[in-house]
This record gives C-alpha cells, sequence and structure tokens, in this order.
C-alpha cells in the first residue's frame, strides 16, 4: 500500500505547491470577481457599446475549454507580444475563465431583485449607479453568494491545469515529484488530499459568509 | 411658506398640458390637462387601466411620456431638448422634490427602518448626518412609529411599511407627494392609520396628488376630485359636487359601481 515515508518526507514540499495554488486561486479569484461584476453590469446596460463586448466575452469563454485559454494566453500571446510568464498568465487565464461564470451569476442576482426597488430608489432622486451600489447590489448579493462560491470551489480545482503552463504549483509538484521518487500513487493521493483541505477550507467560509449576509439583510 | 399676494393669480405647483402616453399601439393617456395649485389636495379616482397611476408616474419621470408637457413651478419635467447626461441630472433633481408612495411601499429590505428613511437625504443631498438623522426621527415619530426605527421592513404590518414609505418620501422634504394607491395592498384595518397620516400631511399644507379608492378620503380630505377614463380627465371638481351631483354619465356609473 501507502509508503509512509515517502510520504512524511515529501509532504512539506507539496504543502509549498499548495501554498502557491492557494495564491493562485485568491489572485484569480479577486480578479475574476471584478471581471465578473464589470461584464454583468455591462450586459445589462441599455449602451450596445457596452453591452455588446460583454455579451461576446462571456459567450467566447464559457463556449471554450479552459486549457486551450490557457495555452493562447501562454503560449500564443508572446507571439503578439505580450509575454507575462507562466504565473501571470495562469493567474490571468482562470481569472478572465471564472469571470465569465462570475458575470451570469452575478446578472442573474440583480434581475432578480424586484423592479420597485429600483422605481422607489429613482423616485427619491438617486443616479442609476447610486441605486445599483447602495439598493440592487446588496440585496442582489445574498442571491449570488451560495453560486458565486460554487465557481470559486471549481476555480481552486481548475488551477491544477496550470500546471501545463510551468507553474509548479501543488500538481506540477507532484508530478516533478514522481519523476525523482518514482511513487505517483503517494504523491497524486497526497495532491488530493491538499486540494481537498483547500476546497473544504473554502466551502466552509463561504458558509460563514452566507450567513453574515443573511443576518444582515432580512428579507 | 412665502406669502402670496392676493391680487395676482397663484402659479401653479405643477402644470400639465396635453399629455400623452402610449405603449406601443396602446393608449394609455390621450391628452391630460391639469393644474395643481400649491397645497392643494387632488384627488384622482377612476376604473382601473384609466391611466391614473401612468398619470402620476409621468410625474416624476419613472414613465417617459409620448407628447405634452409637465411643469413642477413653471420648469419643464420632461425636457427633451436637453443632452441625455444633462437630462438624466435634471431628472435627479426634479426627483428630489417631487415625493412618491407606492402601492407595495418598496422599502428597502437590507435597511432598517431609520436607514430607510436616512438614505437618500444622506446619499443624494449629501445632508449631514445628524441633522438627517434627527428629522428622520422626527418624521418617524409624526408617522407614529418612534419605536420602530431599528426594525427591519420585513417585521412589520403593511400599514407600518407603508407609513415608513412616507416617512422616507418626506425626508427629501419633497415640494409635492405622489400617492399611487397606497391603501389597496393594505389589510381592511391597516388603512385608517395611513389614511390619517395623509390628512396630518394635507393640514400641514402639502401638495398632494392622490390617486385611491378610497372615497371617503376623497371626500374629507380632498381639496378637488379628478375622474379619470381612457386616458383622459372625464369630470374635474369640487369633493362635493363629484360625490353628491356628478355631471357625466360616466362618473355616475364609476360612483355607483364603488359607492354600492
Amino acid at each position: 500500500m501507502l509508503d509512509w515515508t515517502i510520504i512524511v518526507h515529501y509532504f512539506p514540499f507539496l504543502v509549498s505547491g499548495a501554498l502557491l495554488t492557494l495564491q493562485i486561486s485568491v489572485l484569480s479569484l479577486i480578479l475574476g470577481l471584478a471581471f465578473g461584476l464589470t461584464a454583468a453590469l455591462c450586459k445589462l446596460a441599455a449602451n450596445p457599446l457596452l453591452r455588446w463586448p460583454a455579451v461576446f466575452y462571456i459567450w467566447l469563454i464559457r463556449s471554450t475549454p479552459l486549457l486551450v485559454q490557457l495555452f493562447i494566453i501562454y503560449f500564443g500571446f508572446p507571439q503578439i507580444g505580450i509575454d507575462l510568464g507562466p504565473f501571470m498568465s495562469g493567474v490571468l487565464g482562470l481569472a478572465l475563465n471564472v469571470g465569465a461564470y462570475n458575470a451570469e451569476t452575478i446578472r442573474g442576482g440583480i434581475i432578480s431583485v424586484p423592479k420597485g426597488q429600483t422605481e422607489a430608489a429613482r423616485s427619491l432622486g438617486m443616479s442609476g449607479a447610486q441605486a445599483m451600489r447602495r439598493i440592487i447590489l446588496p440585496q442582489a448579493l445574498r442571491i449570488i453568494i451560495p453560486p458565486l462560491g460554487n465557481n470559486f470551489v471549481i476555480l481552486i480545482k481548475d488551477t491544477s491545469l496550470v500546471s501545463t503552463i510551468t507553474v509548479v504549483e501543488l500538481t506540477l509538484t507532484a508530478q516533478r515529484l514522481i519523476g525523482s521518487t518514482y511513487k505517483p500513487f503517494e504523491m497524486y493521493v497526497m495532491a488530493a488530499v491538499l486540494y481537498a483541505v483547500l476546497t473544504s477550507a473554502a466551502s466552509m467560509l463561504l458558509v460563514w459568509v452566507e450567513r453574515r449576509t443573511r443576518k444582515e439583510a432580512r428579507a | 411658506m412665502t406669502p402670496t399676494s392676493s391680487t395676482r393669480p397663484i402659479d401653479p405647483m405643477l402644470e400639465i398640458r396635453s399629455l400623452q402616453k402610449s405603449y406601443g399601439q396602446l393608449n394609455v393617456l390621450n391628452g391630460v390637462d391639469l393644474k395643481v395649485a400649491p397645497r392643494e389636495v387632488l384627488v384622482i379616482i377612476g376604473p382601473s387601466g384609466s391611466g391614473k397611476s401612468t398619470l402620476l408616474r409621468c410625474i416624476n419621470h419613472l414613465e417617459e411620456p409620448t407628447g405634452g408637457q409637465i411643469y413642477l413651478e413653471g420648469e419643464l419635467i420632461n425636457d427633451t431638448g436637453r443632452s441625455r447626461k444633462d437630462f438624466e441630472k435634471h431628472i435627479n433633481h426634479i426627483r428630489c422634490q417631487v415625493g412618491m408612495v407606492f402601492q407595495q411601499f418598496n422599502l428597502f429590505p437590507h435597511m432598517t427602518v431609520l436607514e430607510n428613511v436616512m438614505e437618500a437625504p444622506l446619499l443624494v443631498l449629501k445632508k449631514d448626518k445628524t441633522t438627517v438623522r434627527d428629522n428622520a426621527l422626527e418624521l418617524l415619530g409624526k408617522v407614529g412609529l418612534s419605536d420602530k426605527t431599528s426594525a427591519y421592513p420585513s417585521m412589520l404590518s403593511g400599514g407600518q411599511q407603508q407609513r415608513v414609505a412616507i416617512a422616507r418620501a418626506l425626508a427629501m422634504e419633497p415640494k409635492v407627494m405622489l400617492f399611487d394607491e397606497v391603501t389597496s395592498a393594505l389589510d381592511p384595518e391597516l388603512v385608517g392609520d395611513v389614511l390619517r397620516v395623509m390628512e396630518d400631511l394635507a393640514r400641514d399644507g402639502m401638495t398632494m396628488l392622490v390617486v385611491t379608492h378610497e372615497m371617503g378620503f376623497a371626500e374629507k380630505v380632498g381639496d378637488r376630485v379628478i375622474f379619470m377614463a381612457d386616458g383622459v380627465v372625464v369630470e374635474d371638481a369640487s369633493p362635493q359636487a363629484m360625490f353628491s351631483n356628478p355631471q357625466e354619465r360616466r362618473t355616475r356609473q364609476f360612483l355607483k359601481e364603488v359607492l354600492k
């Protein structure tokens, strides 16, 4: 079965790989949230100059594989003079990807807030942006947070794909250690355990956030 | 209040000229002319679909009129000559002066009662927080909800929510208040409290346009009643004349139905 001496010896290396995975996840999460919110608001805008680029972005990302998107950014972009390096390419690719899914989630939350809320806000003299920021988004948040959290758990697992563009995160760390130890079972099981720890921690954090927003916004 | 000269006719607070609104083929307003004097309480009655609500919603531009003009103290509200950005600013400024209360209350569920009332004066008028707070507490006292300031809307009855909504609109210190069937969604026993608040407001000299099915309120508080049908003002009279001696056949028919 499992060789425990190998596991004890190499575990710290995998943990450092997991820390990079965490770092990539958090960065992509923040960027992905910004992309998602921007794209959602643009897709809801009346102005076609805002709407159509958002529609195109969301369509493009959701209809192509993440792996190909990462390859285009890492291998393809340098050819047109944009060389971001493996880490930034990975973060950008993941953020653009989760951003498109977040956009649809956020848009759904916004349109589910009753129209009367916007009318009440506007009738008090608020601008469209003020009404969105103070009245609509806080209410949409309650609806958005659970599916958004789901997107982020998927994001953490998807970070393993950046191993293919030479980012030495958890998966690539495991692969490299296999090269020297010839112990794929131990290494991949350890990697799997560490991914499970990360995603479970994210889920728990999410439940906590959900509970807090529910307490704040009783509707 | 500024004293008005007795020799000069009082300028209307609100003037509406041949107002039209249509949705595609459907004409909801077919040329409405109306003047509302300062401090006047105008009650608007009529069957559903007669355009009463649309008329109110055109005044604060929640609906865009298809034709005609609306003036607030002589200033054109639906001023299509402005640039888009300028118009947006103009409309927000107009809306600050025109309060509206909705049938479905539309309180902000994620804010307490006090926050609901304070939000717009803070955000839009950029007033100082202590002033806004004091004013909000005073208004909530006026509508009889001093003990509910830290409650959330979902914890209140419909009647209480509607009184918060009135306080919220009043916090902007509007010149005109629009009431769009504000008691229609309430349980019968809660209607009285809301109407009393509106009556107090009328007594304090607020200019009010009230769309309602409460004929008792119209008769008691209204200075003038208009009957609308098919997007036009069919009859315009004092409450006494409207209810005791309606001139138009359609008015008589409507009143016979609702007063039955």
